[in-house]
């Protein structure tokens, strides 16, 4: 027991840092027991070999090589404008940078936060998620929103877009539940030329619904789209976005591949 | 005036002159530079040699060590001494070096004593004076220190450098602490750890 305690001391007495009194006690240790004396003499033996690394010239070329590297990179005289230019400078410029490319984005990009509604004008992409894939072409396209679940969308041009907007408004307004959803709070593309609404008819007068709109614009729906609206006749309500575009209006819509 | 107090104020006055090129430096000086450089070298070249085991690798090493430092240099705020500074870089430009080598398996591709007596820097018998140790004396040394560098090339990266910075080039256990961004007690005992490894390592080579 009193071996090891006297071994664990061996690497503190190699660096001197043991206290008078053990070091005292580990030298008459060490000059009674033979076991712990050869395994102290070995650990010394060791340190003294490490101490004794020869010290090795540096090549005498060293330093010359490390100025020429310095020279070729440029590093050999700072450019003085560069040291007098305020340290804040490289991330002011960074931050500018960041803030122009967010601003530039945000306005490429279609409406997907709601404080974009509050600039319906700096949105002029919006795009929807039906039909046959086609490739989006250059232009203006339509987003459905942000409600999860897929709506069918039904493209509605009209001559008159206020007038037919109107008349939209009213004939929605004679069904006894077509609420329009979510107007106010709903991400859809508003402009002076094209509208894109939500509503929620019952099953059973969506044909009607269909037949209104018919006599407002030209209704542009595609027949798949007819197909699967058909089919879900029966449900109790049927949600619709339809897209209300005017006549010489810049926008144009892009279907995308779902 | 005694011993002691004349080696501290030798001290005392390399450290101001190394403080001036070290302001000179950090205006774009290049000559003071190279002065810090030629201050400094030796003890790099050395450190780098024994992590690495490779005079080639330990020059190129060294090289990119002092690269760095002068790059550096401007964010030195005199807080540490320059040499704990210096050996920081050092440090992690060594375990950068390491790793780089190791993926290259530099480490495992040497063979077990190759080149290394060559490497050790060592002046052949035939030009050592007369008063030196014999031809015979001069092998086992040589033969020592090459077992030693062996057995620290076997080692951890870790227990390596702490034996180098401790063992070969006297580091205190404060100085050690703030290049390692360790506690002294861990340094301490890590180094105690290194020791003991290479006790074993050198004792199974010796036997």
């Amino acid at each position: 027991m009193d071996c090891r305690k006297y071994q664990s001391q061996f690497n503190s007495y190699l660096d001197r840092d043991l206290s008078p009194t053990e070091r005292e006690k580990l030298q008459f240790h060490l000059s009674e027991c033979l076991l712990c004396y050869r395994q102290w003499s070995s650990l010394q033996k060791t340190h003294e070999l490490l101490r004794q690394l020869p010290t090795l010239d540096p090549p005498e070329h060293l330093s010359a090589v490390v100025m020429a590297r310095l020279k070729d990179r440029g590093f050999h005289q700072p450019l003085k404008f560069l040291t007098t230019l305020p340290r804040w400078l490289p991330m002011g410029v960074g931050v500018a940078l960041f803030l122009l490319i967010s601003v530039a984005l945000w306005q490429v990009m279609p409406s997907q936060y709601p404080w974009q509604s509050l600039f319906p004008s700096s949105r002029k992409n919006v795009t929807t998620s039906i039909g046959p894939s086609e490739q989006p072409q250059e232009g203006i396209t339509i987003r459905r929103g942000d409600s999860a679940s897929p709506v069918p969308v039904m493209v509605l041009r009209v001559k008159d877009f206020s007038r037919a907007h109107q008349a939209l408004e009213s004939m929605l307004r004679s069904f006894d539940k077509p609420m329009p959803q979510k107007r106010g709070a709903n991400p859809s593309f508003h402009s002076d030329s094209a509208q894109l609404i939500d509503v929620q008819v019952p099953g059973q007068r969506f044909p009607h619904l269909l037949r209104e709109l018919d006599k407002i614009g030209h209704l542009d729906h595609s027949e798949v789209e007819m197909h699967r609206l058909a089919n879900s006749q029966q449900k109790k309500s049927i949600s619709i976005r339809i897209v209300i575009i005017g006549n010489g209006s810049d926008v144009e819509i892009r279907r995308l591949p779902k | 005036m005694d011993r002691r107090s004349l080696a501290q104020k030798s001290s005392s006055v390399k450290h101001k002159e190394e403080q001036l090129l070290v302001d000179r430096c950090q205006q774009g000086d290049r000559d003071s530079f190279a002065k810090l450089m030629q201050l400094h070298q030796r003890q790099i070249y050395n450190f780098t040699y024994r992590m690495l085991g490779s005079a080639e690798e330990a020059e190129d090493l060294t090289q990119d060590i002092f690269i760095a430092v002068f790059k550096g240099i401007k964010s030195f705020r005199g807080e540490a001494k320059f040499s704990t500074w210096l050996y920081r870089i050092a440090l992690n430009q060594t375990r950068n070096r390491i790793k780089y080598l190791a993926r290259r398996n530099f480490f495992a591709k040497r063979t077990k004593r190759e080149g290394l007596e060559e490497d050790m820097g060592l002046e052949t018998p035939e030009t050592l004076p007369d008063s030196g140790p014999t031809p015979e004396q001069w092998a086992m040394t040589k033969d020592l220190a090459a077992q030693v560098q062996e057995c620290l090339n076997q080692m951890g990266r870790q227990a390596q450098q702490i034996l180098i910075l401790r063992d070969v080039q006297g580091f205190s256990y404060e100085e050690l602490s703030e290049m390692l961004s360790l506690k002294p007690g861990t340094v301490k005992s890590r180094l105690h750890r290194a020791r003991n490894a290479l006790h074993q390592c050198l004792a199974g080579k010796l036997e």
